[in-house]
């Protein structure tokens, strides 16, 4: 890969994703597009570069972009959050939601994890949640919704106790229950983008997203979150990201690490 | 050695003066201990090994570790057997014991916790495994 090539890399990624990608990161780039290449049918990684600098198709694109994103996830990640949320957000939020209904968004889910691990807090507190997991990935999109992880990602935050209690092994791997994968719905979709519709949610997770995206575009990501979330809602970011610098929409809540609640300017802005 | 080289290679820094969290690890086949003793150091533990059983016992009965990494299947007295007695002795309710097989059948596992387990890791596992399942049981 030339150090042209590369530069219209990170070019692509930062317009498209938001996704700042290290300027030294040029053997990654190689390493992760070849087996794209392979699959896409080129011979090697610069002939596939060269066909999408002429001929830009989306699915190419996309394809490529998503190779490049920062994947890793595990289950119940920052283990106190996850108790936070059972423990405490969805027994609060369900008393003063109709029919007890907590609106959960796991944006930036990866492989679903995140996204099944909420689930499990959920269902075993006893409140109903809806969640919804997105990605803009849509291999990580097709692999959460298998529910299926190998041993070793299936003991990565996970207990055995847990495991056995929503996982049962299927060949070599593990799959989760019905009642877990039911619990959650995942769709692809990029924080870029504007919302479209009137959905809001009282949980918004976007953890371990916002490390990874171009500083310029942060706050367009943060204004789209704070759209989306309901004005006595809470946003999780991961355990140490702070966003005080992106934006005036969020203040942090004291001694919780993660947790942004709307600023008093910020409320019923929409309504 | 810079900095962070240094955190790397001296794991207990300064913390060690407070407090060595031991680890032992239980295990017939050598290579494995090797891996898991590297991993565990890595986590800041000060590790022992014993080959079976029995030898762990008698290393419990000196002085009983902050964790235990169990073997099931071994010569002389296997996993389960050490287990039930480790229990029984005094103190042997401390340590947390994490079985480390090659066993996957959810009845396996389901019999290990049921003896007493606090947490059970299948075989390969790597150091983000163990580290969350350390975590997990509040060792780490
Ligand atoms: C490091 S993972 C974090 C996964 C999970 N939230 C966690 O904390 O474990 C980051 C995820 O964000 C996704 N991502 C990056 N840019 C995105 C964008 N513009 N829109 C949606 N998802 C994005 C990546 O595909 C990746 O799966």
């Amino acid at each position: 890969m030339t150090q042209d090539d590369f530069d219209r890399l990170q070019g692509l990624l930062a317009s498209r994703a938001g996704f700042r990608l290290g300027r030294d990161r040029i053997h990654l780039a190689e390493h992760r597009l070849a087996p794209v290449a392979r699959r896409e049918g080129f011979d090697s990684v610069d002939a596939m570069l060269q066909t999408l600098w002429v001929k830009p198709v989306a699915s190419l694109g996309w394809a490529v972009i998503e190779a490049m994103l920062n994947p890793e996830t595990w289950f119940r990640r920052d283990r106190a959050v996850f108790d936070t949320f059972a423990g405490e957000l969805l027994p609060a939020i369900s008393r003063v939601r109709p029919g007890g209904r907590v609106q959960v968004w796991s944006a930036g889910c990866s492989t679903g994890q995140e996204a099944y691990s909420l689930a499990m807090g959920a269902l075993s507190a006893g409140v109903t949640a809806d969640i919804v997991a997105t990605d803009l990935s849509q291999r990580a999109i097709d692999k959460a919704r298998s529910g299926l992880f190998s041993a070793f990602e299936i003991q990565r935050g996970l207990s055995a106790r847990t495991m056995l209690d929503w996982f049962e092994p299927a060949e070599d791997a593990w799959s989760a229950v019905p009642r877990l994968k039911d619990a959650v719905r995942f769709a692809r979709h990029n924080l870029l983008d504007a919302p479209t519709d009137g959905a809001r949610f009282d949980v918004i997770l976007c953890r371990n997203v916002l490390a990874d995206v171009d500083p310029a575009q942060r706050g367009q990501i943060v204004d789209h979150l704070e759209r989306r979330l309901m004005d006595d809602g809470v946003l999780i970011l991961g355990a140490e990201e702070r966003i005080e610098g992106d934006t005036m929409a969020f203040r942090a809540v004291g001694g919780r690490k993660g947790l942004y609640v709307k600023a008093p300017s910020a409320l019923s802005r929409a309504a | 050695m810079g900095g962070e080289a240094a955190r790397r290679f001296l794991p207990l820094g300064d913390v060690s003066l407070v407090e060595v969290r031991t680890c032992l690890i239980v295990d017939d086949s050598r290579i494995i201990r090797k891996v898991a003793r590297r991993i565990v150091e890595g986590l800041g533990f000060e590790v022992d090994e014993a080959a079976d059983g029995v030898e762990a016992l008698t290393h419990c009965g000196g002085l009983m570790p902050d964790v235990i990494l169990l073997d099931w299947n071994m010569p002389v007295m296997d996993g389960m057997g050490f287990l039930k007695r480790l229990r029984e002795q005094p103190g042997g309710d401390r340590p947390k014991v994490l079985f480390c097989t090659i066993e996957t059948a959810p009845e396996r596992i389901a019999e290990a916790l049921g003896a007493g387990a606090d947490d059970y890791v299948m075989k390969p596992f790597d150091g983000e495994i163990l580290q969350s399942k350390l975590s997990e049981v509040g060792a780490v």
